[in-house]
C-alpha cells in the first residue's frame, strides 16, 4: 500500500541565533494515517520542528507541504487541517468541557461541524461522556489531556501534532493517556507527530526519528 | 454559531464564566463604572430639574412671548385684536414698567416698578400662585410688594406708600409743588426669582400710567399662545407688527442665560466623565493582568483558528460589556438615588446643618428632578468609548507578547 504523503518536509533549516543553526537539511515525509515520533535531547530543536510544520515558527529554508499545499511558515500563521497536543492543556476555565471541546469547530472557520457518529466515537473512546457538562477545574490532569485531545480531534483534522503530551503526567497516567492518543489517532485515521522523550511511547508509532546535532535520522 | 458571535461568548463567560457569579474583576470594574454613571446621570438630572424650574419660571414671568420696542405702543382694544388674530395667540396683557423713589415715614428704597393690566394680566401670567399674601384680584386697589422688600420695610396689607416717578423731576423743574402717588399695600408676592424678590412692586397699569405719564400707552405686551408653537406664533405676530415693534420668544430674550446653564451642564458633564475615567483606567489594569494571566490560552486560541483580531475583540468587548453594565446598572442605582433624593437630603442636612437652612438658603422645597434621553445617550455613549478606550493598552500589548513561547511548555 503505497499511501499518498500527507506532509513532505524538504531541506527545512531553522536557526534562532546565525550563523549557528538549530537543525538543518530536515526531509521526511509521512503518509495519511501514519504516525511518526521524534526523539531527542532536551534543546535539540524538537518542539521548534514541531511548530514549523505546523507552520506557527518561521524557517530560514526548504519548503513543507500539506495536503498538496506549501505551507508558508510565517508569523504564527493559522494552518486548517493540522491540530495541536501540548504538553500543558490550556483548557479555558470559564467554559464547560463540552464548550472547551466544540470551541475549535467555532474557531476553524473551514472545519464542518463534526457528524455525530464521529464524536461519538471520540467522546465515547476517550472516556469523556460523564465530564462534558463539568468544568475543566475539577478534572484530573490526565482528564483535562483527553479533553484537549478531544479538542485537538474533533475537526477531523488530517495531522495531529503532538508535544509530549504526557509531559505533566504521571507514568501511569501518562501511558493510558498516551494509549487512548495512539488508539483513537488509529480509529478515526489521523496523521500523528509525536515529540517524546519516552521510548516506550515512541515505540508504538509507525516510525521513529531522532534530532540530534542539528539533523534528523530516522531510526532502524 | 458564528465564529464572531463565539467570540462574544467567550468575552461573556471570560466576565461570567460557567457555574459563577461574575469575576472579581467582573464586579470590580462594573461597581467603578456604575458609581461614574451614577454620579454623571444624578448631577445631571437634578441640574436639568433646575433648569426646568428655571425655564418654567422664566416664562411664568414674562409670558411665552414678548412684544417689545423702543417706541411706545398703544393700549387699545383694537391693536389688542388685532393680536390675537395672529396663528397660535390665545391672550394678550399689555405692561409697563420703570423705577420709582418709594417712600415710607423716613426710608427710601427705588424698586422696580412693572404695571400690568388687573383684568387680562390672569390669562397670560399665572401671578396668582407667586402671591404669599393678598389676593391678585386687588391689583386694581393698590401695589403688590415683592418679599424681599416687604421683609426689609416690614410691609403689611393694609399700609401705604410714597411713591415718586421721574415725572416729578419735571416738576420739581417747573417749580411745582410735588405730590406723591400714596399707594396702598394690598399684598406680598415671591416666584423664587431672587432679581425679581429683591425690590419689585406690581402696580395696576393705570397707575404706572400715570406716574410715567404715558397717556394710554405701554412699554410692551406679553402674549400667551400655544406652547407647542411658540416659535410659529412668534413668527405669525411679527407677520403681522409694525415694523417697530418686535415680537420675541422667551427664549430669545434669555438666550445669554440659557447658554450658560448650558455651558455649565456642559462644563459639569465634562469634570465627571473623569470618574468613568478613572474606574476605566483601574479596568484597564484589570484587563491587562488578565491579558498577562492567559497569554497561553490566547496562544491556544491562536493555533485553533483565532485571528489577533479575533483575540483584540475578545478583550475589547469584555471591557465594553463591562462599560455597558455598568451604565445600565448606574441608571437604575440614579434612579433609585433620585427617587429618594428628598428623604437623603433630609437625613445629610439634618446630620449636618440646623433643620431648613438648606431650604432658606436656596429656596427650594424639594430637588427638582428631569430625566433626559439626550442625557442617557450621551452618558452611555462615552461610558462606552471610555471603556473601550481602557481595553487598547492591554490589546496592544499583547500584540507585542511572544505568547506562542508559551506553548512549548517549560
Ligand atoms: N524564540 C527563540 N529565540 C531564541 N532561541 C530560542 C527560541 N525558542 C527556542 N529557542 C532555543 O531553541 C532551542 C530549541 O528549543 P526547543 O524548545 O525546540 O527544544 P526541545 O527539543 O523542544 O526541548 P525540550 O525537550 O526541553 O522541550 C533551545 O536552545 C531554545 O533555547
Ligand atoms: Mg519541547
Amino acid at each position: 500500500m503505497v499511501a499518498q504523503p500527507i506532509l513532505q518536509v524538504n531541506q527545512l533549516s531553522k536557526s534562532f541565533t546565525p550563523p549557528a543553526m538549530l537543525w538543518q537539511g530536515v526531509s521526511f515525509s509521512l503518509a495519511a494515517h501514519e504516525s511518526i515520533a521524534i526523539c531527542g535531547q532536551s534543546g535539540s530543536g524538537k518542539s521548534t520542528l514541531l511548530f514549523a510544520l505546523g507552520g506557527l515558527e518561521p524557517v530560514q529554508s526548504g519548503t513543507i507541504e500539506f495536503n498538496g499545499q506549501r505551507i508558508v511558515a510565517g508569523r504564527y500563521r493559522y494552518t486548517p487541517g493540522i491540530s495541536y497536543v501540548f504538553q500543558h492543556y490550556h483548557l479555558i476555565q470559564e467554559l464547560t468541557v463540552a464548550e472547551n471541546i466544540f470551541m475549535a469547530t467555532r474557531l476553524n472557520p473551514s472545519a464542518a461541524s463534526p457528524d455525530p457518529s464521529y464524536t461519538e466515537t471520540l467522546f465515547s473512546t476517550l472516556g469523556l461522556k460523564p465530564l462534558l457538562n463539568g468544568t475543566p477545574s475539577r478534572l484530573s490532569g490526565g482528564e483535562q489531556q483527553r479533553v484537549a485531545i478531544a479538542r485537538a480531534l474533533i475537526t477531523q483534522p488530517k495531522l495531529l501534532l503532538a508535544d509530549e503530551p504526557t509531559g505533566s503526567l504521571d507514568e501511569a497516567t501518562g501511558a493510558q493517556v498516551m494509549a487512548l492518543l495512539l488508539q483513537i489517532c488509529a480509529t478515526v485515521q489521523t496523521g500523528l507527530i509525536l515529540v517524546t522523550h519516552n521510548a516506550t511511547f515512541a515505540q508504538q508509532t509507525n516510525r521513529q526519528f531522532e534530532l540530534k546535532d542539528g539533523h534528523l535520522y530516522e531510526k532502524n | 454559531m458564528k465564529k464572531r458571535t463565539w467570540i462574544l461568548y467567550l468575552a461573556f463567560r471570560y466576565l461570567f464564566p460557567q457555574k459563577r457569579f461574575g469575576t472579581f474583576f467582573t464586579w470590580i470594574s462594573t461597581a467603578g463604572i456604575l458609581a461614574g454613571v451614577t454620579l454623571l446621570t444624578v448631577v445631571l438630572s437634578i441640574m436639568n430639574g433646575f433648569d426646568e424650574n428655571i425655564a418654567q419660571k422664566l416664562i411664568q414671568i414674562n409670558g411665552p412671548i414678548k412684544i417689545l420696542s423702543p417706541a411706545l405702543m398703544p393700549d387699545s382694544d383694537s391693536f389688542k385684536k388685532s393680536l390675537k388674530k395672529a396663528a397660535y395667540v390665545k391672550a394678550v396683557t399689555p405692561f409697563a414698567q420703570g423705577i420709582t423713589l418709594l417712600q415710607h415715614f423716613n426710608r427710601v428704597a427705588f424698586p422696580k416698578c412693572i404695571g400690568f393690566d388687573p383684568h387680562s394680566v390672569q390669562q397670560v401670567l399665572p401671578l396668582q400662585q407667586f402671591v404669599e399674601q393678598g389676593n391678585l384680584a386687588d391689583l386694581s386697589k393698590g401695589a403688590f410688594v415683592s418679599a424681599a422688600l416687604a421683609k426689609e420695610f416690614d410691609f403689611h396689607i393694609g399700609d401705604t406708600v410714597d411713591l415718586y416717578s421721574p415725572m416729578s423731576l419735571e416738576a420739581i423743574k417747573q417749580e411745582e409743588l410735588i405730590l406723591p402717588q400714596e399707594v396702598p399695600i394690598v399684598g406680598i408676592f415671591k416666584t423664587g426669582w431672587a432679581d425679581i424678590d429683591r425690590d419689585t412692586l406690581l402696580l395696576p397699569l393705570p397707575l404706572l400710567q400715570e406716574l410715567y405719564g404715558l397717556g394710554n400707552q405701554v412699554h410692551g405686551y406679553s402674549v400667551e399662545v400655544d406652547r407647542k408653537h411658540i416659535q410659529e406664533a412668534c413668527t405669525a405676530l411679527n407677520a403681522i407688527l409694525p415694523p417697530s415693534l418686535t415680537a420675541y420668544t422667551w427664549h430669545t430674550l434669555n438666550k445669554d442665560f440659557l447658554y450658560i446653564l448650558r455651558m455649565e451642564k456642559a462644563m459639569c458633564f465634562f469634570v465627571l466623565l473623569f470618574v468613568v475615567m478613572v474606574a476605566a483606567f483601574s479596568m484597564s489594569s484589570g484587563l491587562m493582568t488578565t491579558v498577562i494571566r492567559k497569554q497561553r490560552e490566547i496562544a491556544l486560541l491562536q493555533t485553533l483558528g483565532a485571528t489577533q483580531w479575533d483575540i483584540a475583540l475578545i478583550f475589547s468587548v469584555q471591557s465594553m460589556l463591562l462599560g455597558a453594565l455598568g451604565t445600565v446598572l448606574g441608571f437604575l442605582c440614579a434612579y433609585g438615588v433620585l427617587s429618594y433624593r428628598n428623604t437623603i437630603v433630609h437625613l445629610l442636612t439634618g446630620w449636618f446643618l440646623p433643620e431648613n437652612a438648606l431650604w432658606d438658603f436656596y429656596s427650594v422645597e424639594t430637588l427638582p428632578v428631569a430625566y433626559s434621553l439626550q442625557d442617557f445617550a450621551a452618558i452611555t455613549f462615552f461610558a462606552i468609548l471610555v471603556t473601550f478606550g481602557a481595553s487598547l493598552f492591554p490589546v496592544i500589548h499583547l500584540k507585542r507578547l511572544p505568547i506562542m513561547q508559551h506553548l512549548r511548555g517549560e
